[in-house]
């Protein structure tokens, strides 16, 4: 097979990538690991979703043959599985995380492009500048919002964010969190905005709107409304004609010439038999974690150790986020039922925080299962389980309420995801190892936040309030990032800020391995933003 | 009643769940569904953990015959809370083939499952602990 592009990975990069180049007149193919699994065979299943995996999820990768090898922060490895601590999957199917995510749809704030030269660089950390600022990535933002679908309060977002164009939906209406959060805000003098979301609180694009199911992060969304990759730019991929989406096809490595071209993708099928197709452009966007994979499996005699691996970057600064956080007991019941569940945000303390470096945007929380709120909510006083626990889910259910936020981790190039020298997955593919942790910097922003969080809930009426400290740890599950980041040093990145690998024409990233920083907010809309931008320029200079 | 456990081991499986959540104006683990809950389980994800089951549930009952002379199953509620207690913190009289500690919240974990999952896994019948702690459902 011949064709103009591969693209791997059908999830947020991934699918705009297809739409632009199909739309472009581009032949495409999309190569998927995961499933197209359908609303049903995803469910509403309370103990195995992306959510709470409790047990081997039913959305995701495969339990069996697909394992990674994941070394703690005391330096023990083990082999986990794709539901167990350590694995950090993001969810692998048709759509990738943005079929199954809660959605948040925010712009990376001006300074989240400038840490470096903002804070300065705190020792044995990799922080640096991104290439690009946010008035170039602006206008590919307000695309992702019209061409995806964003919902969100304009007023209140111009107040953070030059923004040219409104929203094309409203809000959602606020709910019963929403009202308490707005009234201790007021009371401290802070500034706070609704959060937008990928979801429809309108008509829009020809699909409903949000029915309030109260089931959205971690489940499908039972009436299209929630906006992903999967419902709107890989269907206009594919309504082109010229794109094809091909599920359980597993990229296995990137093809060159023995020049050290790129040619094309050699993958594995359902049943193990392999294949390659040719292309004139490769573009990846697996995720940070398998994007990385993928170009260290490609090696040549040019690039020994990978494509992009000369100066041995492919696979460093891996991060995400940790999470902020502080639990508030209320007077009054704050859970009204409605979904999504997340609704008010302040951005008050996402930078410029005294003496600790970045922030994090606060918010509160997605309506929370029981199940998890067992496993999350309680405060860490009352007794595991037992009459005293049982009357305490009775009683406050309805009450208890988190506010937290997604703190911006200081990269270290120490936390990594490289090949595994033994472990190989169904295929005979080496499978990702992972090591490493955020830079302990961050911890000192997250416990700054936790109090925030704290203040805000106990200026909302909360009768006690609880946290716990973040630990140093490796977070690059969801919102994985930074493992081939952008910039214009080819010795210090792995892509251009046109998202090219340095040292070939031909091939790409367009997922959030090119974040170089990932944002003190959700990263969804920045990567959909910089894979418009990459593959229009891509069309362009075609 | 879950399958595969012996008499005496499904006897005091019952008095461990209905200890985990107990009966108050609400209905406790048992009349909730949790054994079955975990007896569809292991049959499915928690295959693998039957053996240890088995030989935990054989460990409460020793301990339970060492401190009070009977069996768990016959344990009055306050007893069997105390005793639960002890081995999660544990302190223990007899010796146990796996760490005590470890084996209580695993059991505690599934309970809860049971309980507060959705009914669609066999437990929380009729979504009685939703509506106990009132979380609705909507489409």
């Amino acid at each position: 097979m011949r064709v103009d592009a591969v693209v791997v990975g059908s999830g947020a990069g991934g699918g705009v990538a297809a739409a632009v180049l199909a739309q472009a007149g581009k032949q495409v193919l999309v190569l998927e690991r995961g499933r197209d699994v359908t609303y049903e065979e995803i469910g509403r299943d309370h103990l195995r979703n992306h959510r709470i995996a409790r047990h081997p999820h039913r959305a995701g990768t495969d339990l069996e043959g697909n394992p990674r090898v994941f070394v703690d922060v005391a330096g023990r490895e083990r082999l986990v599985r794709a539901h167990e601590p350590g694995f950090h999957g993001n969810p692998t199917l048709v759509g990738g995380g943005t079929r199954l995510y809660g959605a948040q749809a925010w712009r990376f704030l001006p300074a989240d492009f400038a840490m470096a030269s903002t804070y300065g660089v705190p020792a044995g950390s990799s922080l640096a500048d991104w290439p690009i600022g946010y008035d170039d990535l602006a206008p590919f933002y307000e695309r992702a919002e019209w061409e995806i679908g964003v919902c969100g309060d304009h007023v209140a977002s111009s107040r953070h964010w030059p923004r040219a164009k409104p929203y094309p939906m409203p809000p959602l209406p606020e709910g019963l969190q929403a009202r308490a959060l707005r009234q201790g805000a007021a009371a401290l003098g802070w500034d706070v905005l609704p959060v937008p979301l990928l979801i429809n609180s309108v008509p829009y694009a020809g699909r409903d709107g949000c029915t309030r199911c109260g089931h959205c992060v971690g489940f499908a969304c039972p009436a299209d409304a929630k906006n992903g990759s999967h419902n709107t730019v890989l269907r206009r991929a594919l309504a082109t004609g010229r794109a094809r989406l091909l599920p359980e096809a597993v990229a296995e490595r990137v093809e060159c010439d023995p020049a050290g071209r790129v040619t094309g993708v050699r993958w594995v099928d359902r049943s193990g038999a392999r294949h390659v197709v040719e292309a004139e452009v490769v573009i990846c966007a697996a995720g940070a974690i398998e994007t990385a994979r993928l170009l260290q499996n490609s090696p040549t005699r040019r690039e020994p150790y990978g494509l992009g691996n000369n100066h041995d970057q492919v696979g460093r600064h891996l991060q995400g986020h940790t999470y902020a956080w502080a639990l508030g007991e209320m007077p009054e019941p704050v859970h009204d039922g409605l979904g999504p569940g997340v609704s008010l945000a302040t951005l008050d303390f996402a930078h410029q925080n005294d003496g600790v470096v970045g922030g994090a945007m606060l918010a509160d929380e997605f309506t929370v299962l029981p199940i998890a709120f067992w496993a999350r909510n309680l405060p860490p006083d009352l007794p595991r389980w037992g009459l005293d626990n049982k009357r305490y889910m009775r009683e406050n259910y309805r009450r208890v309420m988190r506010v937290g936020g997604p703190v911006q981790e200081i990269p270290s190039p120490d936390a990594r995801a490289r090949l595994d020298r033994h472990v190989r997955d169904r295929w005979g593919i080496p499978v990702a190892r992972l090591s490493g942790t955020t830079h302990p910097e961050t911890l000192r922003t997250a416990a700054h936040l936790a109090g925030r969080a704290r203040a805000w809930l106990h200026a909302s009426g909360a009768r006690r309030t609880w946290t716990e400290p973040a630990h140093l740890a490796l977070h690059a599950g969801q919102h994985q990032s930074g493992t081939c980041r952008m910039g214009d040093d080819e010795r210090a990145s792995v892509v251009d800020r046109w998202g090219r690998v340095h040292g070939h024409d031909n091939l790409y990233v367009m997922d959030a391995s090119v974040h170089v920083t990932n944002g003190a907010l959700n990263p969804v809309l920045t990567i959909m933003a910089l894979a418009f931008r990459a593959a229009e320029r891509l069309c362009a200079d075609w | 009643m879950a399958a595969d456990l012996t008499a005496s081991q499904s006897a005091t499986l019952r008095a461990v769940v209905d200890t985990v959540v107990p009966a108050d104006d609400d209905p406790g683990g048992v009349e909730a569904g949790v054994l079955r809950y975990l007896a569809g389980q292991f049959r499915g994800d928690l295959a693998g953990l039957l053996a240890y089951y088995g030989a935990g549930l054989d460990a409460i009952d020793a301990e339970a015959r060492e401190v009070y002379g009977a069996g768990f199953a016959l344990l009055r509620p306050g007893r069997r809370e105390a005793l639960l207690k002890a081995v999660e913190a544990g302190d223990t009289h007899t010796p146990w083939p796996f760490d005590a500690a470890t084996f209580v919240s695993t059991v505690v974990g599934h309970v809860m499952e049971g309980f507060y999952g959705d009914p669609g896994n066999g437990g929380n019948r009729d979504a009685v602990s939703w509506r106990m702690i009132r979380f609705e459902v909507r489409d």
